[in-house]
């Protein structure tokens, strides 16, 4: 499923798979974030999450790794910590009608598309549209096309993701998880634009 | 996904543990409150919506009252929490019979599940998609009744982990099966094969479920991986509802036929299969008034002493005990209208007898009506094309077999 060689080890943390969520009552240091993973069935959204959540070596964070749902947390340079609790959607297009029930109430959107594949990246515009449309106002939206690696395959170009996202508002970058290129910077980049709750 | 691993014995450790409180004298004020809400609720009529928001503005009230009772002083927030999970559970199954269902929700319920029954009988798990490596009848078996559980729980929390832990073994089986192929499953491959689980599982009264643990569960408690499941199920629903031959790889004539087929052939089964009906059913039907013997899967924690406690505490008789263990069998049955279908000859009282001869003779009747019926009908290729759904329980016997032995 795009990541072949270097599928990390998940056997280690298999057993631990769903573990506890009483991670404490977030406040305006401990963000606790709705993240809901779009895009084609084939793009690579699961290996980027999975990449993420296993390329972190924090001992102390709690992670949640599940197929399909996953949690890490991440701690910013202000001292504040993001708790991403990402939310897979089934790319396939049978269940595109199914959406909405996931990214309702999501905080950020990560929309994938495949830099190998154009229809991938058309799909990844009907997505942007439709948060447009019906997501929350206020969602923080990125732009990934991933498998950079595979540059001799390439068909959508830096310039045109760029451009998309520039016109829409979005943050956009290119990642590869098989390498794990860019990973923690999307994630790091999401955390930074969030809102930030006012101290109350 | 603290709440699953908790085993059920721990679970009904901190439910007594609740009631202990709830009987220290020290607590009558918060005992009174229960009881007012509790009273409360028949004053109005039943309205989902306006019942849902009551039950979580009263647990949040409740919550900081608990916080400030010296009942819980120096209490960690574990103990809190239990407390308003045993909360929770007791004023739900007080609740139940008013906030489950109606029938409306009832109605949905019986369509939704006739059309599973129809689909049960020629999905296979390549109409979706579901790859090879992911095909596993043990865990699929699990999965399905981790499901089929549903309706032996009243309270939401209950209700909620028969999803979780459904959810659990398809993740487990995921992430095993995903090793060995050197693959990352993601969502791509959880929602299919949930799908598939629900439709061989046809979990009792889908809808209703559902629709009762998003307004009656705990606001705090579905959120993250809980409400990321809870939602995966929510979606199969849908899914199922508004499935049509495009939402599979299937052609549309093909459809269109073995849902033809499907009809005719349930039709014929149901004859022979009385649980096949109990299937369909939506609502349970309490038809075993006053007999003692309950059945309940063994390793699932019987609420009804429970009930019995919670009777004496409060010292309230409208929702007699006894009510809620009919209540409870109908439920376990899947809605059964054969009440004996379960039952040993040794369980049997005379005062069964009648019944029983009742039923047979209802039985019969419908058999004979519905053989002849049959075998007027043309039904020339009926064949189960799903192989490995056999012995799974209700599944319809396919009706050649069944006219042959007519003849």
């Amino acid at each position: 499923m795009g990541c072949s060689s270097s599928v990390p080890d998940r056997t280690s943390g298999r057993l631990a798979g769903l573990n506890s969520e009483n991670g404490g009552v977030p406040d305006a240091k401990n963000l606790r974030v709705k993240l809901v993973l779009l895009g084609d069935s084939g793009v690579g959204k699961s290996c980027i999450v999975l990449r993420f959540v296993r390329g972190q070596f924090d001992p102390t964070s709690k992670v949640t790794v599940g197929a399909s749902f996953l949690s890490q947390t991440i701690a910013l340079q202000d001292s504040t910590t993001v708790k991403f609790e990402i939310w897979d959607t089934a790319g396939q297009e049978r269940y595109a009608a199914l959406a909405p029930l996931y990214y309702r109430g999501a905080a950020v959107s990560v929309i994938v598309y495949d830099i190998t594949s154009p229809e991938s990246f058309t799909k990844a515009q009907y997505w942007v549209k439709e948060l447009q449309k019906h997501g929350s106002p206020d969602i923080v939206m990125a732009l990934v096309g991933n498998k950079a690696d595979l540059q001799e395959k390439r068909e959508v170009s830096v310039q045109d993701g760029i451009d998309y996202a520039e016109k829409n508002g979005m943050f956009f970058i290119e990642t590869s998880a098989k390498t794990a290129d860019n990973i923690n910077q999307l994630f790091e980049e999401i955390a930074k634009r969030l809102p930030r709750p006012s101290p109350s | 996904m603290d709440t699953s691993s908790s085993s059920s014995s721990t679970q009904s450790l901190t439910f007594y543990d609740f009631l202990d409180r709830m009987r220290n004298p020290a607590s009558l004020d918060l005992v009174r409150s229960i009881k007012s809400f509790i009273v409360s609720f028949s004053f109005y009529a039943a309205n989902t919506e306006n019942d849902g928001k009551r039950l979580q503005d009263f647990l949040l009230t409740m919550e900081a009252a608990i916080r400030d009772h010296p009942l819980w002083a120096g209490a960690s927030e574990e103990e809190i929490d239990c407390a308003i999970e045993g909360l929770e559970k007791y004023v739900m199954t007080k609740l139940f019979s008013r906030t489950f269902t109606s029938p409306e929700d009832a109605k949905i319920d019986q369509e939704i599940s006739e059309k599973i029954c129809l689909l049960q009988y020629f999905l296979r798990p390549e109409h979706l998609d579901i790859p090879e490596v992911f095909h596993n009848a043990a865990s699929w078996l699990l999965a399905e009744k981790e499901l089929q559980k549903i309706n032996a729980f009243r309270a939401p929390r209950e209700k909620l982990l028969c999803i979780l832990n459904c959810c659990r073994v398809i993740n487990n089986l995921l992430l095993n099966a995903s090793v060995s192929e050197n693959r990352v499953p993601g969502a791509d491959d959880f929602l299919p094969v949930l799908i598939y689980i629900t439709i061989k599982a046809n979990p009792p009264q889908l809808h209703s479920n559902l629709k009762f643990i998003q307004l009656y569960r705990r606001q705090a408690k579905l959120v993250s991986e809980a409400a990321y499941y809870f939602t995966n199920l929510v979606s199969a629903k849908s899914f199922i509802v508004d499935l049509d031959a495009k939402s599979l790889s299937i052609n549309e004539t093909e459809f269109q036929e073995s849902m033809q087929t499907a009809r005719l052939a349930i039709t014929g089964a149901q004859i022979k299969s009385p649980l096949a009906l109990h299937k369909t059913e939506a609502l349970p039907v309490p038809s075993t008034r006053g007999r003692g013997h309950n059945k309940v899967t063994q390793n699932e924690p019987s609420p009804l002493p429970t009930l019995d406690e919670v009777v004496d505490l409060l010292g309230q008789s409208d929702l007699g005990p006894s009510k809620g263990m009919q209540g409870r069998e109908g439920n376990i049955n899947g809605g059964s209208c054969y009440p004996f279908m379960e039952a040993e000859a040794g369980e049997l009282t005379i005062g069964d007898v009648e019944k029983l001869l009742n039923l047979y003779k209802d039985v019969v009747k419908k058999y004979t009506s519905l053989c002849s019926a049959v075998r007027h009908l043309t039904v020339s290729k009926i064949e189960p094309s799903v192989p490995h759904l056999k012995g799974t329980n209700a599944q319809p016997t396919p009706p050649n077999q069944e006219t042959n032995k007519e003849r």
